[in-house]
C-alpha cells in the first residue's frame, strides 16, 4: 500500500511519510470508533424533569376509578400527593458504605458463621421479631459498584454506565432528574451528613449538610464521628423531611484491613450501637402526634465488598448489599399469598429475606413520599417495601377488626396497583423519549415489544379497576384481578430492565471483533511500511543493507515489545505496568552496559541512565502509594509538594526552582553554542523567559511573596505562557524559522527539534506543577543517554538505519514518564487541578485541552517531538553524500517504529479488554486502561503526523537541490 | 552492499555466539599447543568441578528441608544463607585450583580473592536487582543481602578466583561473552545462566496469585538456581561433546 512504482519513487518520497502516518491515523480512528461502540457502553442523559402536572396525561387517573371510589375510607380527605398518595411523612436514610449482605443477614443464611456476621444484632432482632414492623432485604446493586456511580443509580433509578454522556464533565454535579431533585421541587427538605460525594452530586440541594471528606481511606473514624455528632441532634429537629446519613468507616476499614479484621468488627459494633440509639429515638417519638409518628427508617448499603475490601465490579460479593426498613406502623402488613414474591430461606427455614433491586429505590421512595418519580427512573415500586410502609395505615384509621385482613390488604393493594400503573406510564414515557431523542437509543423492535407489554399491563389494570367499580364480588376475585394486573406490570418492568441492562451493560461482540480486526490490519500495514522504508533506504544508500536484519538488536527489541504487550493481558501486570516498563528498560540498560564494556566507553552515559531508572522507579513508587491513598501527606498536587509538606523544608521547596534555572541554563547553552539561529534563537530565549514566569507564578502561589500581583500571578501568568506557546507553535508551523542561512541538514533538524521542544516545554512544565522541571531534566538525561548509547553494540562502526532497540527504549522511557509524573490509568488519576491552572471558570474544550496536555505531556508530546534526536545522534548519516534524503527516510522509519510499538501495546490492551469484558475488574481497571491507551494512541498518531510534516518541510523546500547534489 | 554490516549486536547474536563457540576447539588447540597449555583445565577436571558445584547446590536444596527444617518458601533468608555458605567453599577451592598463573599465584591467594569478590559482587548484584525493581523496604533487606551473596557466589566468585583483577579476562567473559578455554566456559555459562534465570524468575512476582513463593526474593532465587543448574548442565554437555570431538581429531 505504501508502494508506488519504482520510477515514481522520487515523486512519492517527499509525500509519502505524512500520507503513511495519516492513513495509520485513519485506520486507528476507524477501528477504535467501531470497537468503542461495541465495548464502552454509553447512555445519554436526558435533560427532562418529571413534574407534578405531568400526571394529567397518565391513563391511570382518567379511568374514572379515582382513589376515592374505594369507599368506606376517608382517605380523600387527607392531603393528596402529587403523583401518588404519600404514605410516610419522613424518611431517615442511613447509608453504610460497602455493607455486605452477610453483615446484616443472620448467619444461619450462610454455610459457615464468620467472625463478621451477626454483629448488627439490633437489625436482626427487629426484623425477625414476630410483632415487628421491620424487614431485611437483600439489595442488589448494578455494577459498576463504586460509591459515586451507585449514588447516581440510587437517586436516578437507572443504570449509570461507564460513560454518562451529558454535561457533567469536570463537575460531578448530577444534571439528570433524580430523587433529591424531585424532593426539593416538591418542597421537601433534605438534610445530609457524611460522605461529601453527596454534596458533589447535589451541591445546592440540601437544607443543611455536613459533608465530610471521603478521600482519606486511612481515616476510619472522622466521617463516622462527624455523622454521629450531627445525626442525633438532627433527629430532634423538625426542619427536614428526609435525612441522609452516609457512614464511610466500613468501606475504609475494608480497603485498609479487609473484612476479616478487628477494625471491621469494631466498626460493625459501633454501627450496631448507633442504630440502636437511632431506633430508640424514633420509637420514643413515634406516638400519635410525635415527631416521628410517620417516619420510615431505611438502613442500606450502596454496594458490597469482597473479603479484601475491594469493590467496583460485578461479582456477587460486591453487588449484594443489604437494606433494612423499619416502618412506623404497629404491625406487619398482610400480603396475600398469591402475590408474594419468592423468598430466600435460611438453613432452618425459619427466616425469610426477599430481594430488592437498587434500581427500584428511587421510584419506591418517591411513591412513599408522594412526589413525582424521577424522569429517568426505570425501576418499579417495590411491593414489600411499599406494603411495609403503607400496608395497614387504613386499618388503624377505620379500626377494622383484625379478622378482616383481606379487606385491609385490598385497600393498600389497590393503591399499590394504581401506583404501579403510574410507575409503568412514567417508565414508558422515558423509554419513548429516550429512543426518540438519543443518538444511541433503543431499536424499534425492542420498543414495540415494550409497547405491547405496556398495553397489556394497562388493560389488566383497567379490568381490575372495573371489577372493583362493579363491586360484583369483593374478596378473592378482586385480589385475583389485582394479581393479574401486578403480574402484567411485572412483565413490563422486567422487559424494561432487561432491555436497559442489555443496552447499557452488555457488549456488542461483532463490533468489537471488527474493530480489533482493523487494528490488527493497521499493525500489518505499519510493519510493511517499515519494511518498505528500509528497502528504499537500501536502494538509496549502498552502505545500508536492504534486509532489515535478524540482528540481535531488532530481535531483542521485538522480544521486549512482545513481553510488554503480552504482560498487559493479565490484570496483575496491568496494575504494575510501571514496574514492568522499568524492569524492561533497566534490562536494556544492562545490555547496553555490556556493550559499553566491550567498547570501553560510554560508561558515564550508562551510569547516568541506570541512576535515572532508579530515580524514576522511586518516583513511580511514590506515585503509586499516592494512588492507593496510603500516604495522605502526598495527596495533594505533585509528590514534590507532598515531601515538602512532610518535612516542611525550604530546600525541597527550592528544588523545582533550581531545576528550572538549570533547564534555562541548558537552553542558554544551546543558544550560546551557536547551533540555534535567527528566530529560533528568539524562541529559545522566550522559553527561558517563560521559565522565569513559571517561577514567579509558583512563588505567588506558594505565598513566598506576598506581592500585590498575587491574583495576576495566579491567572495572568499562565495565560501569557499559553499564549506564547500557541504563538510560537504557529510561528514554527508556518514560519520559515529564519533558516535561510543554514544549509547544513543536521543543524537544521537539530534547530527545529530544539525549538519545538522548548515551545512545548514551558506549557507542559507549568501544567505539571512542581515536578515539571525535574521531570523535564529527567527526560533530557534519558533522551541524551538513549541517543548516545544507540548502536553501542555495533561491531563495525555505526549503522545508518535507526536502531529499533533505541526506539523501544524511547517508548519505554515514555511509558515510565507517564507513571512517574504521578499518573495512572484511572480517572481518579487525572489531575483535574491542572485544567484550572490560569483559569477559574470552567469551559469544556479549554479545560479538556489543558488536561490532555498535562496528562500526556511528558509521555507523548515531548517524546514524540524529541524523536529526531535519535536520528541526530547518528553522526554517520550526515556524512553520506545525500544526507537529506537519508535523514528523511531515517526519521520516517523511527516514527513508524514508534507508532508500531505504541499500536502493538494498544492492540493487546484491546484484546485484553475483549477477553476480560466479564472480569470483575473491567470497570475499575480494564476500561480506564483502554480509554487512556486509546486516547494516547490517537494523540500520538496525530502528533506523529504533525511531527512528520514539521520535520519534513525541510526536504520540500530544498527539493530542487536534491538532483543537483546527486548529479 | 555489505550484508551483515548493518547488524548491530553481532557479538551477541546467537549465530555469532555459535560461531565463536565453533571456533573454540581450534583456539583451545592453539592454546594447548602454546605455552599456556597447563593453564587450562583438562575436560575431565572441568566436568568434575562442574558436577561438584551442581551436586553441592542440589544436595543443599534436598537436604535443607529435612535436616534443618528450612526451605526457600518458609524461610528464604536462612535457606539462601545456607546455599551460599555451602557453595562458597566449594566454588572458591575448585576454581582456585584452576587459577591463572599458577606459578605465581598460590591457592591461598586465589581463595582469598574469591572471598573478597563475594561481598563486592553481592553489591553489584543487589544494585542491579534494585534498578530492575527489587523492593527496597527494610523488611526485605535481609533477603536481598542473602540473595545477592548467593548470586555473587554463582557469577563473581568463580571469575575472581580464577582471574583475580585481570580486566581483559573479565571483559572477555562478561562483555564479549567469548569463552576461550574450558575454564572460561565453566565460568561464563553458569554465571549467565544464573543471571538470566533470576531475570525470568522475577516475572511471576507481580501476579495476584497470593502465593507465598511470589515474595521477593523467593521466586527470583528459584529462577537463579534453575538458571545456574541449567548453565552447569549446558557447559558440561558442551565440554563433553567438544572434548570427544577433540579426542576424535587427535586420534586421527
Amino acid at each position: 500500500m505504501s508502494g508506488g512504482s519504482p520510477d515514481g519513487k522520487s515523486q512519492t518520497k517527499t509525500m509519502h511519510p505524512t500520507l503513511i502516518f495519516l492513513s495509520v491515523l485513519v485506520l486507528h480512528v476507524v477501528s477504535i470508533l467501531i470497537f468503542t461502540r461495541g465495548f464502552l457502553l454509553a447512555r445519554t442523559e436526558l435533560p427532562f424533569h418529571s413534574d407534578c402536572s405531568d400526571v394529567s396525561s397518565c391513563p391511570c387517573y382518567d379511568s374514572g376509578v379515582e382513589s376515592g371510589s374505594f369507599n368506606g375510607t376517608s382517605r380523600d380527605g387527607a392531603f393528596r400527593g402529587c403523583w401518588t398518595k404519600p404514605v410516610v411523612g419522613k424518611i431517615v436514610i442511613i447509608v453504610l458504605d460497602a455493607l455486605r449482605f452477610d453483615f446484616v443477614a443472620p448467619s444461619s443464611f450462610f454455610e459457615e458463621k464468620k467472625p463478621w456476621m451477626d454483629k448488627l444484632k439490633v437489625l436482626q432482632k427487629l426484623a425477625f421479631n414476630e410483632r415487628s414492623t421491620a424487614r431485611i432485604f437483600k439489595a442488589i446493586a448494578d455494577p459498576p459498584t463504586t460509591s459515586l456511580q451507585r449514588l447516581k443509580g440510587l437517586t436516578i433509578g437507572g443504570l449509570p454506565t461507564f460513560v454518562d454522556i451529558g454535561n457533567s464533565f469536570g463537575t460531578p454535579a448530577l444534571a439528570e432528574d433524580n430523587l433529591i431533585n424531585q424532593l426539593i421541587n416538591s418542597g421537601k427538605r433534605v438534610v445530609m451528613m457524611g460522605d461529601d460525594t453527596w454534596v458533589q452530586l447535589f451541591p445546592q440541594h440540601f437544607v443543611r449538610s455536613y459533608p465530610l471528606p471521603s478521600f482519606n481511606v486511612k481515616d476510619l473514624d472522622t466521617v463516622d464521628n462527624g455523622c454521629i455528632k450531627h445525626l442525633f441532634p438532627s433527629m430532634y429537629e423538625e426542619d427536614w423531611d428526609v435525612l441522609i446519613a452516609h457512614f464511610l468507616g466500613m468501606d475504609h476499614a475494608g480497603h485498609i484491613f479487609g473484612v476479616d479484621s478487628a477494625e471491621m468488627i469494631e466498626k460493625l459494633e459501633q454501627y450496631n450501637s448507633v442504630l440502636e440509639k437511632v431506633i430508640e429515638v424514633l420509637e420514643s417519638q413515634s406516638g400519635p402526634g410525635g415527631l416521628h409518628e410517620n417516619t420510615l427508617l431505611l438502613v442500606m448499603g450502596d454496594h458490597g465488598q469482597t473479603l479484601n475490601g475491594d469493590h467496583g465490579g460485578g461479582s456477587a460479593e460486591e453487588v449484594e448489599t443489604s437494606m433494612f426498613a423499619m416502618s412506623p406502623k404497629r404491625s406487619l402488613p398482610f400480603i396475600p399469598p398469591e402475590i408474594e414474591t419468592p423468598y430466600e430461606f435460611d438453613s432452618e427455614n425459619r427466616v425469610q429475606i426477599s430481594t430488592f433491586q437498587q434500581l427500584d429505590f428511587a421510584v419506591t421512595v418517591s411513591a412513599l413520599l408522594g412526589i413525582p418519580f424521577p424522569f429517568g427512573s426505570i425501576g418499579r415500586v417495590n411491593l414489600e417495601l411499599y406494603a411495609l410502609a403503607a400496608g395497614n395505615w387504613s386499618m388503624e384509621e377505620s379500626e377494622v377488626d383484625p379478622g378482616q385482613n383481606y379487606l385491609s390488604s385490598e385497600m393498600w393493594l389497590h393503591d399499590y396497583v394504581q401506583v404501579l400503573c403510574t410507575n409503568a406510564w412514567q417508565v414508558k414515557r422515558y423509554i419513548d423519549i429516550y429512543s426518540a431523542s438519543s443518538m444511541i437509543g433503543f431499536s424499534s423492535d425492542d420498543v414495540s415489544l415494550l409497547s405491547n407489554a405496556y398495553v397489556k399491563a394497562e388493560k389488566m389494570y383497567l379490568k381490575a379497576m372495573n371489577a372493583l367499580a362493579s363491586q360484583s364480588d369483593p374478596g378473592d376475585t378482586f385480589v385475583t384481578h389485582l394479581k393479574s394486573s401486578i403480574d402484567a406490570h411485572a412483565e413490563f418492568f422486567s422487559r424494561v430492565s432487561e432491555l436497559a441492562r442489555s443496552k447499557w451493560t452488555e457488549f456488542k461482540l461483532g463490533m468489537m471483533g471488527l474493530g480489533l480486526g482493523i487494528m490488527l490490519f493497521s499493525l500489518l500495514f505499519q510493519y510493511f511500511a517499515i519494511r518498505r522504508v528500509i528497502k528504499i533506504f537500501g536502494k538509496t544508500s549502498h552502505k545500508v543493507s536492504g534486509d532489515s536484519g535478524i540482528s540481535f538488536g531488532s530481535l531483542f527489541a521485538c522480544f521486549l515489545v512482545a513481553i510488554h504487550a503480552t504482560s498487559l493481558l493479565s490484570n496483575s501486570y496491568l496494575v504494575e505496568e510501571a514496574k514492568v516498563a522499568t524492569f524492561l528498560l533497566a534490562t536494556v540498560v544492562f545490555v547496553k552496559f555490556k556493550h559499553s564494556m566491550v567498547k570501553m566507553k560510554m560508561f558515564y552515559e550508562v551510569g547516568a541512565f541506570l541512576f535515572l531508572v532508579l530515580v524514576l522507579r522511586f518516583a513511580i513508587y511514590v506515585g503509586l502509594s499516592k494512588q492507593a491513598g496510603v500516604t495522605t501527606l502526598l495527596s495533594s498536587g505533585s509528590w514534590i509538594i507532598g515531601i515538602n509538606e512532610a518535612y516542611s523544608t525550604i530546600i525541597v521547596e527550592l528544588i523545582p526552582f533550581v531545576a528550572l534555572i538549570f533547564l534555562a541554563y541548558l537552553l542558554y547553552r544551546a543558544t550560546a553554542s551557536g547551533i540555534v539561529l535567527g528566530i529560533s534563537k528568539a524562541i529559545v530565549v522566550k522559553a527561558i523567559f517563560c521559565y522565569v514566569l513559571i517561577a514567579v507564578h509558583w512563588a505567588s502561589e506558594n505565598g513566598i511573596s506576598n506581592l500585590a500581583f498575587k491574583k495576576t500571578g495566579r491567572t495572568l501568568i499562565p495565560r501569557i505562557i499559553y499564549a506564547i506557546g500557541l504563538g510560537e507553535l504557529l510561528l514554527l508551523a508556518f514560519g520559515k524559522l529564519g533558516e535561510v542561512g543554514v544549509t547544513d541538514c543536521r543543524e537544521r533538524l537539530l534547530n527545529r527539534t530544539v525549538c519545538m521542544l522548548s515551545t512545548w516545554s514551558s506549557t507542559v512544565i507549568l501544567l505539571s506543577g512542581r515536578q515539571g522541571p525535574l521531570m523535564a531534566i529527567a527526560s533530557i538525561i534519558g533522551g541524551y543517554c538513549i541517543m548516545k548509547l544507540q548502536n553501542a553494540g555495533e561491531d563495525n562502526g555505526v549503522s545508518l538505519i535507526a536502531d529499533p532497540l533505541s526506539v523501544v527504549e524511547w517508548s519505554l522511557l515514555a511509558v515510565i514518564m507517564f507513571f512517574s509524573t504521578g499518573h495512572w490509568c484511572a480517572f481518579d488519576g487525572l489531575r483535574y487541578g491542572a485544567a484550572f491552572v490560569g483559569f477559574d471558570e470552567f469551559a469544556l474544550v479549554r479545560q479538556a485541552i489543558l488536561l490532555t496536555i498535562e496528562t500526556f505531556g511528558f509521555s507523548h508530546i515531548i517524546p514524540i517531538f524529541g524523536l529526531p534526536f535519535l536520528v541526530l545522534g547518528n553522526n554517520l548519516i550526515f556524512r553520506t553524500n545525500q544526507p537529506r534524503k537519508l535523514v528523511t527516510l531515517c526519521l520516517t522509519q523511527v516514527y513508524l517504529m514508534y507508532g508500531l510499538i505504541m499500536a502493538t501495546t494498544v492492540t493487546v490492551t484491546i484484546i485484553c479488554v475483549t477477553i476480560q469484558r466479564r472480569h470483575l475488574m473491567v470497570w475499575a481497571l480494564f476500561a480506564p486502561k483502554f480509554v487512556f491507551d486509546v486516547v494516547g494512541l490517537l494523540l500520538a498518531d496525530v502528533l506523529i503526523c504533525f511531527a512528520s510534516l514539521y520535520y519534513h518541510l525541510l526536504d520540500k523546500t530544498e527539493r530542487p537541490q536534491d538532483p543537483a547534489s546527486k548529479s | 552492499m555489505r550484508p551483515g554490516s548493518a547488524l548491530p549486536w553481532k557479538s551477541l547474536s546467537s549465530q555469532s555466539l555459535g560461531r565463536a563457540l565453533d571456533s573454540l576447539p581450534s583456539r583451545s588447540n592453539r592454546l594447548m599447543e602454546g605455552k599456556s597449555k597447563q593453564e587450562d583445565a583438562s575436560p575431565t577436571m572441568a566436568l568434575a568441578a562442574q558436577l561438584i558445584c551442581g551436586i553441592t547446590l542440589v544436595g543443599t536444596y534436598v537436604v535443607a528441608p529435612s535436616a534443618l527444617s528450612t526451605d526457600l518458601v518458609s524461610d528464604p533468608t536462612r535457606t539462601l544463607r545456607l546455599f551460599w555458605l555451602t557453595l562458597v567453599p566449594v566454588v572458591v577451592i575448585l576454581f582456585g585450583l584452576f587459577r591463572q598463573n599458577r606459578g605465581r599465584t598460590s591457592l591461598l591467594r586465589a581463595v582469598g580473592r574469591g572471598l573478597l569478590a563475594l561481598p563486592a559482587g553481592a553489591i553489584v548484584n543487589a544494585l542491579g536487582a534494585v534498578v530492575l525493581g527489587a523492593p527496597v523496604h527494610v523488611k526485605y533487606l535481609p533477603g536481598t543481602v542473602e540473595w545477592s551473596l548467593m548470586m555473587s557466589t554463582m557469577n563473581f566468585v568463580p571469575a575472581a578466583s580464577v582471574f583475580g583483577a585481570s580486566w581483559s579476562n573479565w571483559q572477555r567473559i562478561f562483555a564479549f561473552t567469548k569463552p576461550n578455554s574450558w575454564i572460561d566456559i565453566m565460568i561464563c555459562v553458569p554465571a549467565h545462566g544464573a543471571v538470566v534465570g533470576a531475570w525470568f524468575g522475577a516475572w511471576p512476582m507481580p501476579l495476584d496469585w497470593d502465593r507465598p513463593w511470589q515474595e521477593w526474593p523467593i521466586c527470583v532465587s528459584y529462577g537463579a538456581i534453575t538458571g545456574y543448574l541449567v548453565g552447569l548442565a549446558a557447559s558440561c554437555s558442551y565440554i563433553l561433546l567438544r572434548s570427544r570431538h577433540q579426542w576424535h581429531v587427535k586420534s586421527e
